[in-house]
Protein backbone atom coordinates (compact mmCIF):
# COMPACT_ATOMS: atom_id res chain seq x y z
CA UNK A 1 0.00 0.00 0.00
CA UNK A 2 1.32 3.32 -0.97
CA UNK A 3 2.25 6.11 1.56
CA UNK A 4 1.39 9.55 0.76
CA UNK A 5 3.63 12.61 1.41
CA UNK A 6 1.33 13.57 4.23
CA UNK A 7 0.83 10.47 5.90
CA UNK A 8 4.43 9.64 6.20
CA UNK A 9 5.47 12.58 7.92
CA UNK A 10 2.61 11.97 10.38
CA UNK A 11 4.35 8.62 10.64
CA UNK A 12 7.82 9.95 11.52
CA UNK A 13 6.31 12.67 13.71
CA UNK A 14 4.50 9.87 15.60
CA UNK A 15 7.66 7.76 16.18
CA UNK A 16 10.05 10.23 16.82
CA UNK A 17 7.19 11.27 19.71
CA UNK A 18 7.15 7.44 20.71
CA UNK A 19 10.80 7.15 20.79
CA UNK A 20 11.80 10.51 22.61
CA UNK A 21 10.78 10.63 26.31
CA UNK A 22 8.40 13.72 26.42
CA UNK A 23 8.43 16.65 28.51
CA UNK A 24 4.55 16.32 28.64
CA UNK A 25 5.59 12.69 30.08
CA UNK A 26 6.67 14.55 33.55
CA UNK A 27 5.30 12.12 36.80
CA UNK A 28 2.31 13.93 37.26
CA UNK A 29 2.45 13.22 40.83
CA UNK A 30 5.92 14.27 43.00
CA UNK A 31 8.91 12.80 42.57
CA UNK A 32 9.83 10.92 45.38
CA UNK A 33 13.42 9.89 47.27
CA UNK A 34 16.38 11.93 48.66
CA UNK A 35 17.18 15.13 46.97
CA UNK A 36 19.84 13.87 44.39
CA UNK A 37 17.31 10.99 43.07
CA UNK A 38 14.40 13.81 42.88
CA UNK A 39 17.41 15.78 41.00
CA UNK A 40 17.60 12.74 38.35
CA UNK A 41 14.51 12.11 37.43
CA UNK A 42 13.32 15.62 37.20
CA UNK A 43 16.54 16.57 34.87
CA UNK A 44 16.73 13.07 32.73
CA UNK A 45 12.88 14.64 31.52
CA UNK A 46 13.01 15.75 28.29
CA UNK A 47 12.82 19.53 28.08
CA UNK A 48 14.42 19.62 31.67
CA UNK A 49 17.51 22.69 30.51
CA UNK A 50 20.09 20.06 32.59
CA UNK A 51 18.61 17.27 30.25
CA UNK A 52 21.85 16.53 28.22
CA UNK A 53 24.07 17.23 30.77
CA UNK A 54 22.49 14.96 33.70
CA UNK A 55 21.95 12.18 30.52
CA UNK A 56 26.05 12.68 29.73
CA UNK A 57 26.66 12.12 33.50
CA UNK A 58 24.71 9.02 33.68
CA UNK A 59 25.87 7.30 30.36
CA UNK A 60 29.19 7.67 31.53
CA UNK A 61 28.99 6.24 34.84
CA UNK A 62 26.74 3.76 33.43
CA UNK A 63 29.63 2.70 31.05
CA UNK A 64 32.54 2.63 34.10
CA UNK A 65 30.03 0.58 35.94
CA UNK A 66 29.62 -1.60 32.57
CA UNK A 67 33.16 -2.12 31.72
CA UNK A 68 34.00 -2.99 35.47
CA UNK A 69 31.56 -5.51 35.24
CA UNK A 70 33.22 -7.02 32.39
CA UNK A 71 36.26 -7.35 33.98
CA UNK A 72 34.57 -9.04 37.29
CA UNK A 73 32.67 -12.05 34.70
CA UNK A 74 36.00 -12.72 32.94
CA UNK A 75 35.23 -16.52 32.56
CA UNK A 76 32.72 -16.25 30.36
CA UNK A 77 34.70 -13.42 28.22
CA UNK A 78 37.95 -15.24 27.24
CA UNK A 79 38.25 -13.94 23.96
CA UNK A 80 37.26 -10.44 24.20
CA UNK A 81 39.86 -7.70 24.75
CA UNK A 82 40.84 -4.37 24.56
CA UNK A 83 38.58 -2.36 21.98
CA UNK A 84 35.97 -5.23 21.86
CA UNK A 85 35.10 -5.19 25.47
CA UNK A 86 35.02 -1.24 25.61
CA UNK A 87 32.45 -1.62 23.04
CA UNK A 88 30.22 -3.97 24.89
CA UNK A 89 30.16 -1.53 27.54
CA UNK A 90 29.56 1.00 25.39
CA UNK A 91 26.34 -0.71 24.50
CA UNK A 92 25.94 -1.93 27.66
CA UNK A 93 25.64 1.65 28.87
CA UNK A 94 23.95 2.18 25.48
CA UNK A 95 20.69 0.03 26.27
CA UNK A 96 20.05 0.58 30.03
CA UNK A 97 20.41 4.15 29.47
CA UNK A 98 17.18 3.65 26.77
CA UNK A 99 15.23 1.61 29.18
CA UNK A 100 16.02 4.00 32.20
CA UNK A 101 14.61 6.65 30.63
CA UNK A 102 11.66 4.76 29.34
CA UNK A 103 10.95 3.83 32.97
CA UNK A 104 11.94 6.89 34.78
CA UNK A 105 8.57 7.43 35.97
CA UNK A 106 8.66 4.01 37.16
CA UNK A 107 11.17 5.10 39.67
CA UNK A 108 9.51 5.07 42.65
CA UNK A 109 12.33 6.48 44.85
CA UNK A 110 12.38 3.06 47.29
CA UNK A 111 16.32 3.01 46.63
CA UNK A 112 18.85 5.71 45.54
CA UNK A 113 18.11 6.55 41.74
CA UNK A 114 21.91 5.81 41.13
CA UNK A 115 21.43 1.87 42.82
CA UNK A 116 18.37 1.50 40.62
CA UNK A 117 19.95 2.77 37.27
CA UNK A 118 22.88 0.29 38.33
CA UNK A 119 20.30 -2.69 38.51
CA UNK A 120 19.73 -1.91 34.52
CA UNK A 121 23.30 -1.30 33.14
CA UNK A 122 24.50 -4.93 35.46
CA UNK A 123 21.43 -6.51 33.75
CA UNK A 124 22.31 -5.62 30.55
CA UNK A 125 26.16 -6.72 31.12
CA UNK A 126 24.86 -9.94 32.35
CA UNK A 127 22.39 -10.58 29.11
CA UNK A 128 25.18 -10.21 27.15
CA UNK A 129 28.10 -12.21 28.46
CA UNK A 130 25.39 -14.92 28.08
CA UNK A 131 24.77 -14.33 25.09
CA UNK A 132 28.39 -14.34 23.99
CA UNK A 133 29.24 -17.15 25.89
CA UNK A 134 26.44 -19.42 24.04
CA UNK A 135 27.71 -17.93 20.60
CA UNK A 136 31.27 -18.86 20.97
CA UNK A 137 30.74 -22.24 23.86
CA UNK A 138 27.71 -23.60 23.28
CA UNK A 139 27.04 -26.38 25.24
CA UNK A 140 27.79 -29.89 24.14
CA UNK A 141 25.63 -32.72 23.30
CA UNK A 142 27.60 -34.73 25.96
CA UNK A 143 26.81 -31.69 28.44
CA UNK A 144 22.92 -32.03 28.17
CA UNK A 145 22.30 -36.14 27.49
CA UNK A 146 22.28 -37.97 30.35
CA UNK A 147 24.52 -40.82 30.71
CA UNK A 148 25.93 -41.85 34.21
CA UNK A 149 26.78 -39.80 37.37
CA UNK A 150 30.48 -38.11 37.03
CA UNK A 151 33.07 -39.76 38.43
CA UNK A 152 32.86 -37.48 41.63
CA UNK A 153 29.68 -38.57 42.47
CA UNK A 154 30.07 -42.09 41.31
CA UNK A 155 30.18 -45.22 43.86
CA UNK A 156 34.15 -46.15 44.26
CA UNK A 157 35.23 -49.67 45.31
CA UNK A 158 35.17 -48.52 48.67
CA UNK A 159 32.08 -46.79 49.42
CA UNK A 160 29.69 -48.59 51.89
CA UNK A 161 26.53 -50.35 50.51
CA UNK A 162 24.72 -47.88 51.46
CA UNK A 163 26.25 -45.78 49.73
CA UNK A 164 26.28 -47.42 46.57
CA UNK A 165 22.56 -48.31 46.90
CA UNK A 166 21.94 -44.63 47.87
CA UNK A 167 23.67 -43.38 44.41
CA UNK A 168 22.03 -46.16 42.66
CA UNK A 169 18.57 -45.07 43.55
CA UNK A 170 19.59 -41.61 42.51
CA UNK A 171 20.52 -42.94 38.75
CA UNK A 172 17.48 -44.73 38.64
CA UNK A 173 15.40 -41.43 40.00
CA UNK A 174 17.26 -39.29 37.10
CA UNK A 175 16.54 -42.06 34.06
CA UNK A 176 13.35 -42.45 35.25
CA UNK A 177 11.53 -39.74 37.64
CA UNK A 178 12.23 -37.02 35.82
CA UNK A 179 10.67 -35.42 32.81
CA UNK A 180 12.84 -34.81 29.55
CA UNK A 181 13.29 -31.38 30.31
CA UNK A 182 13.98 -31.63 34.33
CA UNK A 183 16.65 -34.16 33.18
CA UNK A 184 18.12 -32.20 30.80
CA UNK A 185 18.82 -29.23 32.90
CA UNK A 186 19.54 -31.31 35.89
CA UNK A 187 22.35 -32.91 33.78
CA UNK A 188 23.34 -29.32 31.95
CA UNK A 189 23.55 -27.72 35.05
CA UNK A 190 23.99 -29.59 38.51
CA UNK A 191 26.30 -32.32 36.55
CA UNK A 192 28.37 -30.67 34.05
CA UNK A 193 27.97 -26.82 35.53
CA UNK A 194 26.97 -25.18 32.46
CA UNK A 195 25.67 -21.71 33.04
CA UNK A 196 21.84 -21.14 33.61
CA UNK A 197 21.43 -18.79 31.32
CA UNK A 198 23.58 -20.29 28.87
CA UNK A 199 21.44 -23.38 28.68
CA UNK A 200 18.38 -20.67 28.40
CA UNK A 201 19.43 -19.39 25.64
CA UNK A 202 20.35 -22.74 23.89
CA UNK A 203 16.74 -24.04 25.11
CA UNK A 204 14.88 -20.85 23.73
CA UNK A 205 13.98 -20.02 27.11
CA UNK A 206 14.54 -17.69 30.15
CA UNK A 207 16.72 -17.97 33.27
CA UNK A 208 13.30 -18.31 35.86
CA UNK A 209 11.66 -20.82 33.65
CA UNK A 210 14.41 -22.96 33.26
CA UNK A 211 15.80 -22.62 37.54
CA UNK A 212 12.40 -23.38 37.96
CA UNK A 213 12.98 -27.02 36.11
CA UNK A 214 15.74 -27.37 38.23
CA UNK A 215 14.88 -26.93 41.68
CA UNK A 216 11.51 -28.96 40.83
CA UNK A 217 14.32 -31.92 39.56
CA UNK A 218 15.86 -31.29 42.79
CA UNK A 219 12.97 -31.92 44.79
CA UNK A 220 11.71 -34.93 42.99
CA UNK A 221 15.55 -36.62 43.56
CA UNK A 222 15.19 -35.86 46.94
CA UNK A 223 12.03 -37.01 47.37
CA UNK A 224 12.46 -40.49 45.22
CA UNK A 225 15.93 -41.07 47.93
CA UNK A 226 13.79 -40.46 51.07
CA UNK A 227 10.71 -42.81 49.76
CA UNK A 228 13.73 -45.16 48.38
CA UNK A 229 15.27 -45.16 52.01
CA UNK A 230 18.41 -42.91 51.87
CA UNK A 231 17.09 -39.70 52.90
CA UNK A 232 19.99 -36.65 52.80
CA UNK A 233 19.19 -35.10 56.05
CA UNK A 234 17.70 -35.81 59.40
CA UNK A 235 14.62 -34.01 58.75
CA UNK A 236 13.93 -35.66 55.70
CA UNK A 237 14.58 -39.30 58.01
CA UNK A 238 12.16 -37.56 60.38
CA UNK A 239 9.21 -36.42 57.46
CA UNK A 240 9.91 -38.61 54.48
CA UNK B 1 29.57 -37.00 55.72
CA UNK B 2 31.08 -35.42 53.37
CA UNK B 3 29.47 -37.81 50.67
CA UNK B 4 25.64 -36.65 52.26
CA UNK B 5 26.98 -33.43 52.11
CA UNK B 6 27.84 -33.33 48.41
CA UNK B 7 24.56 -34.52 47.80
CA UNK B 8 23.20 -32.18 49.89
CA UNK B 9 24.70 -29.67 47.85
CA UNK B 10 23.76 -30.82 44.71
CA UNK B 11 19.95 -31.29 45.36
CA UNK B 12 19.56 -28.47 47.12
CA UNK B 13 15.91 -26.84 46.63
CA UNK B 14 15.00 -24.96 49.83
CA UNK B 15 11.39 -24.51 50.32
CA UNK B 16 10.38 -20.53 50.46
CA UNK B 17 12.58 -19.77 47.72
CA UNK B 18 11.33 -16.96 45.44
CA UNK B 19 12.94 -17.57 42.18
CA UNK B 20 14.46 -15.42 39.72
CA UNK B 21 11.96 -13.12 38.94
CA UNK B 22 10.82 -12.43 42.04
CA UNK B 23 14.69 -10.34 42.88
CA UNK B 24 14.66 -8.27 39.51
CA UNK B 25 12.00 -5.28 40.86
CA UNK B 26 13.69 -5.21 44.17
CA UNK B 27 17.43 -5.81 43.36
CA UNK B 28 18.49 -2.67 44.58
CA UNK B 29 16.47 -2.67 47.46
CA UNK B 30 18.19 -5.47 48.36
CA UNK B 31 21.68 -3.77 47.65
CA UNK B 32 20.59 -0.98 49.78
CA UNK B 33 20.15 -2.65 53.03
CA UNK B 34 22.92 -4.46 52.76
CA UNK B 35 25.19 -1.19 52.38
CA UNK B 36 23.10 -0.17 55.59
CA UNK B 37 24.62 -2.83 56.93
CA UNK B 38 21.39 -4.16 57.68
CA UNK B 39 20.11 -7.90 56.96
CA UNK B 40 17.67 -8.30 53.95
CA UNK B 41 16.52 -11.87 53.98
CA UNK B 42 14.23 -9.92 56.88
CA UNK B 43 12.18 -7.40 54.03
CA UNK B 44 13.18 -10.28 51.35
CA UNK B 45 13.35 -13.91 52.33
CA UNK B 46 12.52 -15.86 49.13
CA UNK B 47 15.16 -13.92 47.27
CA UNK B 48 17.82 -14.04 49.96
CA UNK B 49 16.90 -17.77 49.70
CA UNK B 50 17.36 -17.63 46.40
CA UNK B 51 20.78 -15.72 45.97
CA UNK B 52 22.12 -18.72 47.86
CA UNK B 53 21.53 -20.93 45.41
CA UNK B 54 21.41 -19.21 41.82
CA UNK B 55 24.34 -18.31 40.95
CA UNK B 56 23.14 -16.53 37.84
CA UNK B 57 21.08 -14.15 40.58
CA UNK B 58 23.75 -14.22 42.93
CA UNK B 59 26.04 -12.87 40.18
CA UNK B 60 23.82 -9.79 39.16
CA UNK B 61 23.55 -9.34 42.66
CA UNK B 62 27.29 -8.61 43.33
CA UNK B 63 27.66 -6.90 40.15
CA UNK B 64 25.01 -4.35 41.37
CA UNK B 65 25.97 -4.22 45.06
CA UNK B 66 30.22 -3.99 43.11
CA UNK B 67 28.82 -0.75 41.27
CA UNK B 68 26.90 0.62 44.23
CA UNK B 69 30.04 0.77 46.63
CA UNK B 70 32.78 1.61 43.63
CA UNK B 71 30.94 3.97 42.04
CA UNK B 72 28.80 5.73 44.72
CA UNK B 73 25.53 8.35 45.06
CA UNK B 74 26.09 10.56 42.61
CA UNK B 75 24.13 14.30 42.06
CA UNK B 76 23.63 15.07 38.37
CA UNK B 77 24.51 18.88 39.30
Amino acid sequence: MAIGRAARRRLTIQLVSVGRPQAEARPHRPVRGDTASRRWVEQLHAGHPRHEVAAAKLHDVLQRAAIHELHRRPGQLAALRGPELDDVAQQCADDAMMKILARIDHFEGRSRFTTWAYKFVIFEVSNKVARHAWQHHPPSAEELEWDQLPDTLAAKPGDQAERREQLATLTKAIEHDLTPRQREVFVAIALNDVAIDVLALQLGSNRNAIYKNLFDAKRKLRACLAAAGHPITSDERAHP
Amino acid sequence: MTDLRDLDELLRAQEGDAGCDAGVPIMDQYVEIELRGEDPSERFPGTAIHLRVCPGCRADHDGVLEAARRFGDLDPE
